[in-house]
């Protein structure tokens, strides 16, 4: 079995509009890791998530996800192994109750009713959600949706995590909580933020990412110190605690 | 004299369906202004019967009057046989019968995605307005006010296409290849089908008497 969750090489994108989204990025994810991926508004951190759920199929470079390269015929089996998490939960919950929301993802994976019921289960419960089955999604907070968000495919039992700025528009209260939560799931988490104080708790190694490059890759501990390299990047560093 | 029995009986569903009457007049109130201006152009248009007023080069006939009731009557009774359906259970749980009901699949994701975000489009609708008044905006029919408007209605539905996208990648990153299932847990009982009965039985009498 491959040690790489992630594998890219030379991967480029360009929108339908002409403008670049990402320009021969190449990088590997190992299994279990935790990698943040900072950059400032249009670095092309949404642009490369999209790539590894085959959301965006890469017509220049390679993009292989636990060994398979995304394919047409094994694109279920990808968007089942990764799950991810759009920025804004409105677009995340889209069914008329949480339940619906949950078992949208392990219905579409075929599961049996015993299946899909025991894994909305369980995924509310990982997110300390329990409850909340019968809630109209509309209804609930923005941290109670961001959780809700990550349960709708934490249900379908993911191998690989990416996550869409996890902590925007959240009170510190909710974020942390967040935060906490993130660092109890033990697979291979790619997260992509502003939020340098996440970045520190959350993920051993940092990907900067600046105008569809990857500007520098390496531990958060060096990474987060590097204050000129921050500034150069429209990142602010985090508050030392 | 039958659709004012069909009335009645959408009445009596209303009644014993505990929905309170005065929520069900406000909303006929606004369903009213839509059957109102029909039931006016079918008074001075459907010549039938007896001549019973003229007014300049208008007509009023015994036939326009007696179709002008009942249209009204017919349109009422129908919206009014809506509010036992819909105010007797959650929004939700109608939508999935009507899946297992066998509707189109892609009608019952179009009534789901309705439902889902027509709270979030009018929430978008007033960020937008405070946005507009905080910078001076007042309602009007000026030129600027009008152009405003129609700015704001393109945005919107820019907006609204930008959020379809991305709640489409949403659903396709879940799997999503066109049909939406949902898990729902209907039971069925004797009292269900004997209700069911005798509704369908009233149906059929109105019809055919």
């Amino acid at each position: 079995m491959s040690e790489r969750a992630i594998s890219i090489t030379n991967l480029s994108h360009t929108y339908p509009d002409g403008t670049p989204g990402l320009r021969g990025i190449s990088l590997d994810i190992i299994r279990g890791e935790s990698v943040g991926v900072i950059g400032p508004n249009g670095a092309g951190k949404t642009t490369l998530l999209l790539h590894l759920n085959g959301i965006f199929m890469s017509k220049n470079g390679n993009v292989e996800i636990l060994g398979k390269e995304i394919r047409k015929e094994n694109i279920k089996g990808i968007r089942r192994s990764v799950g991810l998490v759009f920025q804004d939960p409105n677009d995340q919950l889209f069914m008329p109750t949480v339940f619906d929301d949950v078992a949208f993802g392990p219905l579409n994976m075929g599961y049996s009713e015993a299946e899909v019921r025991q894994c909305v289960a369980r995924a509310l419960d990982w997110v300390g959600m329990t409850g909340y089955e019968p809630r109209s999604p509309h209804h609930l907070g923005v941290g109670e949706k961001k959780r809700i968000a990550i349960a709708t495919v934490l249900a379908m039992t993911p191998e690989i995590l990416v996550i869409d700025e996890p902590t925007a528009n959240l009170d510190p209260g909710s974020k942390w909580s967040l935060i906490e939560l993130l660092r109890g799931l033990s697979i291979t988490k790619i997260i992509a933020t502003h939020d340098l104080e996440l970045v520190r708790v959350l993920c051993q190694r940092t990907i900067v990412l600046d105008k569809g490059r990857v500007i520098t890759d390496g531990t958060t501990k060096h990474i987060l110190v590097d204050k000129p390299l921050l500034c150069a990047h429209e990142l602010a560093p985090p508050n030392a605690t | 004299m039958m659709a004012m029995v069909g009335l009645a009986v959408a009445l009596f569903l209303v009644f014993i369906s505990r929905i309170p009457f005065g929520f069900v007049l406000k909303h006929l109130a606004r369903v009213s202004i839509f059957i109102f201006p029909l039931c006016v152009l079918i008074l001075f248009t459907y010549h039938q019967g007896d001549e019973i007023a003229r007014f300049y080069f208008l007509t009023v006939t015994s036939g326009g009057i007696e179709h002008a009731c009942l249209i009204a009557v017919r349109a009422l009774a129908a919206v009014i046989l809506i509010f036992p359906l819909i105010g007797t259970m959650r929004f939700d749980v109608a939508i999935k019968a009507l899946g297992k009901l066998k509707v189109p699949n892609k009608l019952v994701q179009m009534l789901i995605f309705t439902y889902r975000y027509i709270f979030v489009f009018i929430e978008e609708v007033q960020r937008m307005f405070r946005a507009l008044t905080s910078r001076g905006f007042t309602g009007g029919m000026n030129g600027r006010t009008l152009r405003a408007t129609g700015r704001l209605i393109g945005m919107l539905l820019v907006r609204t296409l930008e959020r379809a996208e991305r709640v489409y990648n949403a659903m396709v990153s879940r799997g999503y290849e066109g049909n939406l299932g949902t898990l729902v847990e209907f039971k069925i009982g004797g009292g269900d089908i004997l209700k069911a009965a005798i509704l369908i039985a009233i149906a059929i009498a109105l019809n055919v008497f």
